[in-house]
C-alpha cells in the first residue's frame, strides 16, 4: 500500500485511568489484524495487553510510556500514539499530544467526566488536538451514556452530540444505532469482528430520529450544504459526514461514539470515525521556528519534497540500542540521509529507520511528511528537532513545567552507583520535568519531578530496568525564599592586605517584585564604571540562589543600584562581585525576607456520602477550600493545599472513601509559609548548616 | 484594621440598623425582585462585610458555575475597594476569600435536606466555623415549604443567619397592597425579613417589607448603584 499523506492518521488514545482505553487499544490492533488474539488487561492470562509492555505498567494496570504502534484500517495508515492517563505523567502526555493530529477521548459510561478527564481534556484544548469521544464500558451496570453525553458538554464546555445510540444498556447492551446511516449494527463472531447491519428495531425508531435531530442541529452550523439540505429535508450521507468533518477539524464540535471494548461492541464504527472525522496531518498546521532569523515563525508544508523537519518526541532504550521515535513534518527521511539536530548542532546519518508495530518493528526505507517513525543509534534527547542539513529550526518549544518535589537518593554499593548514574542519565533525557543535581554541601544526589508518583515510578524503573537498588531520604518540598519590603544597602568591599588590592561599593536598595528577579542599573556619572555593572548583577544573582533563612532560592527581587564607588588600581570585576554579595547579605535580613512554600491546587472528586471527610482531610491540610461542586451523588471538592501536607494523601483519601474517591493536583503558586512551620523550618536549617560545619 | 474600617462604614450596617433586632443567628432573610435587578449583588455585599470581619461564609448556588460567583465577589469587591480607596485591594481580597467556601449543586431541584447534609459536613467534619449562608438561585416556584422550614430549623440549630434570594417570575401585580410579593405570602411565618428591591427613575431602590412580626411598608434609604451595583445610602 502507498502511503500518501491524505490516507494519514496520527491519532493519540487520552483517557481517565480505568477507563479502559489499554483494552480499546487491544481490540483496535485485533481488528486492524495487528495482532492474533486478544489479551486482557492485567495479565489475567499471563500475556497482557500488547502496548502495555513495560512490567511496571503491567503490574499496576496502567501505562506509563507512550509506545506509539502502526495499523491499517481499510486503507488507511494510522499511527496509534498511547498516551499515559496519569496526572503525574503529565509531561508524557503532553510530548504525545504534540505530534498528534487527533484524538480519541475515551469516558466511561458509569464515572463520566471525572476530575482526569477534565485535566486530559485541557491538555486536547492546549495542543488544539481535535477528538472524538468514546463512551465505553455501556455493559457496566449504571450505564448512562445520554449523561455522559450531558457532562461532555456542560462540564468539558465542548458542543458534543451522539453519532450513535445504543441498543440496550448493561448485561442488555446488543450494538448501536448508527445515526449518520440510520442503521443498527452489531457485532458478531467470536470476538466481534463480524460488523452487521440491519434496520433499526422498532421501539428505537422515535429515539433515533430524536438523537438525528439533535446531531443536525449541533453540526449545522458547519454547513451551509447542509442547512439547506435540512430545510429541503435531502440530507445525505455525504453531507452530514462533511459537515461533522468540518466541525471536528475546527474543534467546534465532539462527535461521540458509543460502545464496549471488552465485549468487543462499537470498536470498528469508532475506527471509520477516526478517517472519517479526524483530520490528516496536511489539515494541521504546525509551525517551526527559525534559530537563524531571530526565531521567526515558519509554517511548515507538509510536502514530501520539502526540505526535512522533524521532531524526536520520545525515546527508548530497546535491546538493540537506543530507539528515537520521530514525527515528521516536512520532507522526508530515508535511510542513509545526512540529518542536522538544532539542539546540539551536530549532523549525523539516518542509520536504520523502523515503523514500529505493538510488539514488533519493521524496518523501512524510510517515510514521509505527516509520518511517525522511529531511528536506531541517534544520539538526541526528546524534544530536539531534527532538520535538513542548511535549516536550523526548532518546533516550537513545548511547556516544561518546574519541579516541585525532591527527593535524596543514594545507590547501596558501588555496582549499583554506576548503574544508577546510567539510569539516570537516560531518565533526564527521557523526560525534562525530571531533573537530577548533586547537593553541593551534602553531596547527595537529588532528583526531583513533579509529584511523589512521579518519582515513585522512576525509582520502580531504576529497580526494574537497570537493577539498582536505592535508599531514599523523606521527599523534600522546594521552597522559595522572597522579601516582603524595600531595604536600603550601601556595603564597601575593601581588601588591601598585600598584593592587589580589592576595592568596590555599592548603593542602591531591593524590593519586591513580581518576577523572579530584575537588575535596575540607575548609576550615574560613573562612579561605578560601566565594566563593572555586570559584575555587580552577577553578585546579586550569586546570593539569590540560597536564602539567609533556609537556603533556599530567593524570588521576586528587583535590585536597584543608585550610586557606588570604584578605586582606579583596586576595583576590578571579583571586588565588585564581592560587593554586591555584601550588600545582598546587608539589606536582605532588613527586607523581611519571608518563606514560601509551593500550593497545589487539589480537585477530590467523591461520592457525596464522603465529602465530609474530605472537607475535613483538607481541612487538616492548611487546605482552604475554594469550592465544592455537588452533581447527583458524586462531589467535585476543589482546594488549595501546600505540597508539603499532600504527601500520602492518596492512601488516606483511599482509605476514607473505600477507594472511590481520587484526586488530582497541580502547582497553582507560591505561597506564605505559616509562621509557626517557619520557625520549624529555620531551626532544622540551622542545624544543619551547624552539624555540616563540624564535618 | 483597613478590613474593620470598611465592614464598619459599609451601607449592610446601615441595613442592619433598620431591621429590629437586626438579622443575627438563626434568621431567615430573603431579597426578592425579579431577574437581573441586583439580587445576587446584595448578597455577595453581605456575603463580603462577613468576610472582611473575619467571619466564614458558605456561598450555595444552584445554578451559576463556580468561576461566575468567583467573578461577581472579583467585581463587587473591585468596585467596593475603588469606591473606599482601599489600598493593596487584590491582597485583601486574597486574604478575606480564605474564609469562603462556594458549594454548587448542579442538579435542578435538589432537596434542601440533601444541600443541608452537605453544609452540615463542612461545618462539622470539615471544621469550617462558618456563621452566614448565602442561598443564591433557590426556586420559590417549586412546593417549598418544607424546604423553607429546613433551612430554617438548620439556622436556629447552628445559629446561622441564611440569606436567600428569590427570583420573581410572571405577571403584574407580583406584590400585595404591603409590598410583599405573593409568591412569598404563604411563607411569612417562617421568613423574618424580606427586603424588595426596585427599578425607580434609573436607580434600584430597596424596601423592607416584612421585619421578623411587622410587616412595616419601610423605604429603607438604601439604594443599588445600577453601575457598580454597591449599595449606597439616599
Amino acid at each position: 500500500m502507498e502511503r500518501t499523506i491524505e490516507r494519514m492518521r496520527n491519532i493519540g488514545i487520552s483517557a481517565h485511568i480505568d477507563s479502559g482505553k489499554t483494552t480499546l487499544t487491544e481490540r483496535i490492533l485485533y481488528y486492524c489484524k495487528k495482532i492474533h488474539r486478544i489479551h486482557e488487561v492485567k495479565g489475567k492470562d499471563g500475556g497482557g495487553a500488547t502496548m502495555d509492555y513495560m512490567d511496571l505498567e503491567r503490574e499496576r494496570g496502567i501505562t506509563i510510556t507512550s509506545a506509539t504502534t502502526n495499523v491499517s484500517w481499510k486503507d488507511y495508515s494510522i499511527n496509534i500514539i498511547d498516551t499515559p492517563g496519569h496526572v503525574d505523567f503529565t509531561i508524557e502526555v503532553e510530548r504525545s499530544l504534540r505530534v498528534l493530529d487527533g484524538a480519541i477521548l475515551v469516558l466511561c459510561s458509569v464515572g463520566g467526566v471525572q476530575s482526569q478527564t477534565l485535566t486530559v481534556d485541557k491538555q486536547l484544548k492546549r495542543y488544539k488536538v481535535p477528538a472524538l469521544a468514546f463512551i465505553n464500558k455501556l455493559d457496566r451496570i449504571g450505564a448512562n451514556p445520554y449523561k455522559v453525553k450531558d457532562q461532555i458538554n456542560d462540564k468539558l464546555g465542548r458542543r458534543a452530540a451522539l453519532v450513535q445510540i445504543p441498543i440496550g444498556l448493561e448485561d442488555r447492551f446488543q450494538g448501536v444505532v448508527d445515526l449518520i446511516k440510520m442503521k443498527a449494527v452489531y457485532f458478531d463472531g467470536a470476538n466481534g469482528e463480524i460488523v452487521r447491519e440491519e434496520e433499526i428495531p422498532p421501539e428505537l425508531e422515535d429515539e433515533a430520529w430524536q438523537y438525528r435531530e439533535e446531531l443536525l442541529d449541533a453540526v449545522s452550523l458547519f454547513s451551509d450544504e447542509l442547512t439547506e439540505a435540512i430545510l429541503e429535508d435531502r440530507v445525505t450521507e455525504e453531507i452530514l459526514l462533511q459537515a461533522i468533518r468540518k466541525g471536528t477539524i475546527s474543534r467546534e464540535f465532539m462527535p461521540i461514539f458509543l460502545g464496549s471494548a471488552y465485549r468487543n461492541k462499537g470498536v470498528q464504527p469508532l475506527l471509520d470515525g477516526v478517517v472519517n472525522f479526524l483530520p490528516n496531518p496536511a489539515e494541521v498546521e504546525n509551525i517551526a521556528l527559525d534559530l537563524d532569523d531571530q526565531e521567526k515563525q515558519i509554517v511548515l508544508r507538509p510536502d514530501p519534497q520539502g526540505s526535512c523537519v522533524a521532531y524526536a518526541f520520545k525515546l527508548e532504550d530497546g535491546p538493540y540500542g537506543q530507539l528515537t521515535y520521530i514525527r515528521i513534518y516536512q520532507g522526508r527521511i530515508n535511510r542513509g540521509d545526512e540529518l542536522f539536530n538544532s539542539r546540539s548542532k551536530q549532523k549525523f546519518k539516518v542509520g536504520r529507520v523502523v515503523r514500529m508495530h505493538a510488539d514488533h518493528m519493521e524496518d523501512i526505507e524510510g517515510a514521509i511528511a505527516g509520518d511517525i517513525i522511529a531511528l536506531f543509534g541517534v544520539d538526541c534527547a526528546s524534544g530536539d528537532t531534527i532538520c535538513a542539513p542548511g535549516l536550523n529550526y526548532a518546533m516550537t518549544s513545548i511547556y516544561v513545567p518546574e519541579p516541585v518535589i525532591s527527593l535524596a537518593i543514594e545507590a547501596v554499593d558501588k555496582i549499583s552507583a554506576d548503574r544508577l548514574a546510567r539510569a539516570l542519565n537516560r531518565f533526564t533525557k527521557e523526560d525534562p520535568t525530571f531533573r537530577v543535581y548533586i547537593d553541593p554541601e551534602s553531596k547527595q544526589t537529588i532528583i526531583q519531578g513533579m509529584g511523589e508518583l512521579h518519582l515513585d515510578v522512576y525509582i520502580e524503573r531504576m529497580k526494574r530496568e537497570y537493577k539498582v537498588e536505592v535508599t531514599t531520604g523523606r521527599p523534600q518540598v522546594a521552597y522559595r525564599e522572597a522579601i516582603t519590603t524595600r531595604a536600603d544597602f550601601d556595603y564597601t568591599h575593601k581588601k588591601q592586605t598585600g598584593g592587589a588590592g580589592q576595592y568596590g561599593r555599592v548603593i542602591g536598595y531591593l524590593e519586591p517584585f513580581e518576577g523572579n528577579y530584575e537588575f535596575v542599573n540607575e548609576v550615574k556619572g560613573g562612579h561605578i564604571p560601566r565594566e563593572f555593572i555586570p559584575s555587580c548583577d552577577k553578585g546579586f544573582q550569586a546570593c539569590l540562589k540560597k536564602g539567609q533563612l533556609i537556603g533556599s532560592p530567593v524570588i521576586g527581587v528587583r535590585v536597584v543600584l543608585t550610586d557606588g564607588q570604584y578605586h582606579p588600581v583596586d576595583s576590578s570585576d571579583i571586588a565588585f562581585q564581592m560587593a554586591a554579595q555584601g550588600a545582598f547579605k546587608q539589606a536582605y535580613k532588613k527586607a523581611k525576607p519571608q518563606i514560601l512554600e509551593p500550593i497545589m491546587r487539589v480537585v477530590v472528586e467523591t461520592p457525596s456520602e464522603f465529602s465530609g471527610n474530605v472537607f475535613g482531610s483538607l481541612n487538616q491540610r492548611r487546605g482552604i477550600i475554594v469550592s465544592s461542586v455537588e452533581d447527583g451523588t458524586y462531589s467535585r471538592i476543589e482546594a488549595e493545599v501546600p505540597l508539603s501536607e499532600m504527601f500520602g494523601y492518596s492512601t488516606v483519601l483511599r482509605s476514607m472513601t473505600q477507594g472511590k474517591a481520587e484526586f488530582t493536583m497541580e502547582f497553582l503558586k507560591y505561597g506564605r509559609v505559616p509562621a509557626n512551620i517557619a520557625e520549624q523550618l529555620m531551626e532544622e536549617y540551622r542545624k544543619k548548616v551547624e552539624q555540616d560545619n563540624k564535618n | 484594621m483597613v478590613r474593620k474600617t470598611l465592614s464598619s462604614r459599609s451601607p449592610i450596617k446601615t441595613l442592619e440598623k433598620n431591621i429590629t433586632g437586626g438579622v443575627g443567628p438563626g434568621k431567615l432573610g430573603v431579597f426578592a425582585s425579579r431577574k437581573g435587578v441586583g439580587k445576587t449583588a446584595c448578597l455577595v455585599q453581605i456575603a463580603l462585610d462577613r468576610l472582611l470581619e473575619e467571619k466564614p461564609v458558605i456561598h450555595v448556588s444552584y445554578a451559576s458555575r463556580v468561576d461566575y460567583i468567583i467573578s461577581w465577589y472579583e467585581e463587587i469587591f473591585k468596585n467596593l475597594s475603588t469606591r473606599e480607596n482601599l489600598k493593596s485591594a487584590m491582597e485583601v481580597h486574597d486574604r478575606i476569600i480564605r474564609h469562603r467556601v462556594i458549594m454548587n449543586f448542579r442538579q435542578e431541584g435538589m432537596p434542601a435536606a440533601q444541600v443541608l447534609k452537605s453544609l452540615e459536613a463542612l461545618l462539622g467534619p470539615g471544621n469550617f466555623p462558618a456563621r452566614t449562608i448565602i442561598v443564591d438561585g433557590f426556586n420559590f416556584y417549586l412546593p417549598c415549604r418544607e424546604d423553607l422550614e429546613l433551612f430554617k430549623k438548620f439556622a436556629v440549630e447552628h445559629q446561622l443567619e441564611i440569606w436567600l434570594s428569590c427570583s420573581l417570575k410572571g405577571e403584574d401585580p407580583l406584590f400585595d397592597e404591603n409590598g410583599v410579593p405573593f409568591i412569598l405570602k404563604d411563607y411569612l411565618k417562617i421568613i423574618d425579613i424580606i427586603i424588595t428591591l426596585e427599578h425607580f427613575q434609573g436607580k434600584v431602590k430597596l424596601h423592607l417589607v416584612k421585619d421578623h412580626q411587622q410587616l412595616p411598608g419601610k423605604k429603607l434609604r438604601l439604594q443599588l448603584d445600577p453601575q457598580t451595583l454597591l449599595l449606597a445610602r439616599d
